[in-house]
């Protein structure tokens, strides 16, 4: 598929090694706009936006930087998070120059066991572009599961949600 | 309605010819929607209004020149050429298909030197459509227009510069309906490509009005 | 015999099409892309540099030994490669439109990894780029810090001494390996004492997915030659006699370990607090080395805080945020230079509790490239 000079630089800087070691694409072999679209769907099967998700793990991320890598009891559910510092700044992929914190923010339920790694710099990719980055990205974050730590949208009974295969 | 557009613009201007050629090119022979070439890019660049602008302008540039150097290849190495049995048709599509690549990469160049702006509006573009095929097929029609029509070098400058500002007409008018449909529900096996094809599809429908137009 | 013409002749037309084309070609590129030896102004004739045209204004100052920080290897979006380039930039790219705001356009301040240099320009370059230079060296020692942060001595070796402030940092390069196909650079503040000039040190924590911090933790080994430029930095002791607040975590112990030292080996007594956090036990290190230096010198007092130490730390230290116990601990810092290093989250809530306490923007220092 022909690509604009801008959608090329974008993919470029998602490829490991680019601004981060293991890249934002995983080993998923997917083209980029497949990857927006199927978690674009899934978003919109859970009834919620974009936002709705970035909203949620944003207010996550500010209370565990807050308690500067102590771990936090976040008010809405019985989660916690703990934030673990890095110094440096890491530029969006997509080129809007934005400079985001490099370090990540582990949210956990305690009662069930799931566990979700994302960074300041995978919020702002959902919010604004919608990207959950590629299946194999240590940061991937899968909508569904998202919703479900974090207890949001409606659960859609055809979605295969339980089955642990996504990442 | 049509037709007697036709006739009137046949009365005013002093080539009468090259009016048609024009509209043929751009319209009822449009490269791009009854023709269905250079559908790639297309597809890819019409995403946003800004950028298929920078193609299309990038496309009917390189169309308008290039047919205008494949006709002059055409007539004046391959024609004398036949009699010694070197064979034109196959030829050309090598020569042309050099022509094309060769001229992209020249235009690049030049662009970049003379006018910097020029170059960050369409300059990034050209190495995109080395291979667009509509690019080769208008210097194709060209050749088949020269041996049925009898066209001569006017009529081939506005074919190729006609040709090339049909594509930008689709590919404008693409990004105009995909911009208004953004924010729409489109199902989602059909979202992009899908859906892409489908508008395309209906722009060629449209764009049947126009056949007849011209008495051949 | 008849039947070979057409080939020769079909060949001839093909090779004096194809020919003719490639030398159009050739000539194109000898004559237009060309942009011949260009003179760049720096600093209104401070330095002038000539340089062969083509290249982005990042890649020829780097060429001449001046080095502007890039955080995404010259791909236009990152924007640390900031300058101003008074004449002779051209029309600005789309590429840079998106990273600069309307107040720096006005004032020439362009993206330098997506500028090409086409014709003679002026810049302005800030004196720290200029005066930092090229270093080779070898890796003496690593040792382990904690878990996840180690400590890297460097013997230099060309040139063989380095000239620094404590405070100030280097750019460490990391080479292509595995899956990273450039080289990047790093900042690291120097941990080592300025008077011991033919090598330096560095405190580098692991960054998880970190290209620069995978390389050191996995593959550098003792004798291995490593390449950074450098001095950069407007972090250092200020040329007053203020009382000081030192606020750190993690590897940001690195410029602190550095002044403090230099403080005792010049008897600079100067009243020092320095307040270090972290979370449990494991995350310290240097803590007997600091105590002792506490204990020997008044002016300096060090206060570890762990934010959430394990039982088996037997911790009697201060507990709780490093943020929550400067707060305890500072009542009036009106008269006093708060210095702040490490990740941005921690600076900028250390920064919010000292401005509380009546500190004053001009006299809260910190790195910006923490």
């Amino acid at each position: 598929m022909k690509r604009t000079p801008s959608e090329q630089r974008i993919i470029e800087l998602l490829a490991p090694g680019a601004l981060c070691r293991d890249g934002f694409l995983g080993d998923d072999h997917r083209e980029l706009q497949e990857i927006l679209d199927a978690d674009r769907a899934t978003v919109e099967a859970l009834g919620l936006t974009h936002r709705d998700i970035a909203a949620a793990l944003d207010d996550a991320c500010r209370a565990a930087m807050a308690g500067l890598e102590a771990p936090v009891h976040l008010t809405s559910g019985n989660l916690v998070a703990e934030f673990h510092d890095a110094m440096g700044f890491i530029p969006s992929p997509w080129g809007e120059g934005k400079l985001f914190a490099k370090g990540e923010v582990v949210v956990t339920d305690p009662a069930t066991g799931d566990r979700l790694v994302y960074t300041p710099l995978s919020v702002h990719l959902i919010g604004k572009h919608g990207f959950y980055q590629g299946r194999g990205s240590p940061y991937r974050l899968d909508p569904a599961r998202v919703a479900r730590l974090f207890g949001l949208g409606r659960r859609a009974s055809n979605l295969d949600t339980t089955s642990g295969k996504e990442t | 309605m049509t037709a007697m557009l036709a006739e009137t613009a046949a009365q005013l201007s002093p080539s009468p010819g090259l009016w048609i050629v024009l509209i043929s090119a751009a319209l009822t022979d449009n490269i791009l929607l009854t023709r269905f070439l250079g559908m790639c890019p297309f597809l890819s660049i019409s995403k946003q209004l800004k950028s298929a602008f920078g193609m299309g302008l990038a496309v009917m540039i390189v169309t308008g020149c290039t047919c205008v150097l494949n006709y002059l290849l055409y007539v004046h190495l391959l024609l004398p050429l036949a009699p010694y049995g070197v064979p034109a048709e196959s030829l050309k599509l090598i020569l042309f298909i050099v022509v094309i690549a060769g001229f992209v990469q020249l235009l690049e160049m030049v662009i970049e030197r003379i006018s910097l702006k020029l170059y960050f509006s369409l300059g990034i573009f050209l190495p995109l459509i080395t291979v667009n095929c509509a690019i080769l097929g208008a210097s194709l029609f060209m050749v088949n227009n020269v041996a049925g029509k009898g066209y001569d070098g006017w009529d081939v400058l506005v074919y190729g510069f006609g040709a090339g500002a049909g594509w930008f007409l689709a590919i404008m008018l693409m990004a105009g309906i995909r911009h208004r449909i953004s924010g729409g529900k489109v199902p989602a096996g059909l979202q992009g490509v899908g859906i892409t094809l489908i508008i395309t599809g209906i722009m060629a429908m449209a764009f049947t009005i126009f056949q007849g137009m011209i008495r051949s | 015999m008849t039947s070979v013409l057409p080939i020769i002749l079909a060949a001839a037309a093909a090779c004096a099409v194809t020919t003719s084309l490639a030398a159009m070609l050739m000539l194109a590129e000898r004559y237009l892309v060309k942009y011949g030896t260009c003179r760049l102004d720096v600093n209104s004739s401070d330095r002038v540099i000539e340089v062969k045209g083509g290249k982005s204004v990042l890649e020829s100052l780097k060429a001449e030994g001046i080095f502007v920080p890039s955080a995404c290897g010259g791909r236009g979006t990152c924007a640390y490669c900031k300058l101003k380039i008074t004449e002779g930039g051209g029309p600005v790219a789309p590429t840079e439109l998106a990273l600069l705001s309307e107040q720096e356009l006005s004032e020439n301040v362009r993206i330098t990894c997506q500028v090409k240099v086409r014709n003679d320009m002026s810049l302005v370059v800030p004196e720290h780029l200029l005066s930092a230079g090229e270093y080779r060296g070898v890796v003496e020692r690593i040792t382990d810090l904690t878990h996840d942060i180690k400590n890297l001595r460097i013997r230099l070796v060309e040139p063989k001494s380095i000239k620094y402030q404590p405070g100030q940092y280097i750019q460490l390069e990391a080479p292509a390996y595995g899956s990273n196909p450039e080289a990047v650079f790093r900042a690291y503040s120097m941990s080592s004492m300025p008077d011991e000039d033919d090598c330096l040190e560095l405190i580098i924590r692991l960054v998880p997915g970190g290209i620069c911090t995978t390389w050191v933790f996995t593959m550098l080994a003792e004798g291995d030659e490593v390449r950074f430029n450098g001095p950069y930095g407007d972090f250092h002791l200020s040329e007053t006699d203020r009382e000081m607040i030192w606020i750190a975590g993690g590897s940001g112990m690195a410029p602190f370990w550095s002044m403090v030292r230099h403080m005792a080996a010049h008897d600079m007594a100067r009243k020092t607090t320095y307040f270090f956090g972290a979370v449990r036990a494991r995350d310290l290190f240097l803590v007997e080395e600091l105590r002792k230096l506490d204990q020997h010198h008044e002016w300096f007092t060090f206060v570890p805080a762990l934010s959430a130490p394990a039982d088996e730390d037997n911790w009697d230290g201060e507990t709780g945020r490093i943020t929550d116990v400067v707060d305890r601990h500072v009542s009036d810092g009106s008269q006093a230079e708060v210095y702040l290093c490490g990740s941005p989250g921690m600076v900028d809530a250390a920064g919010r509790v000292v401005t509380a306490k009546g500190i004053p923007p001009e006299r809260i220092f910190f790195d910006k490239f923490g």
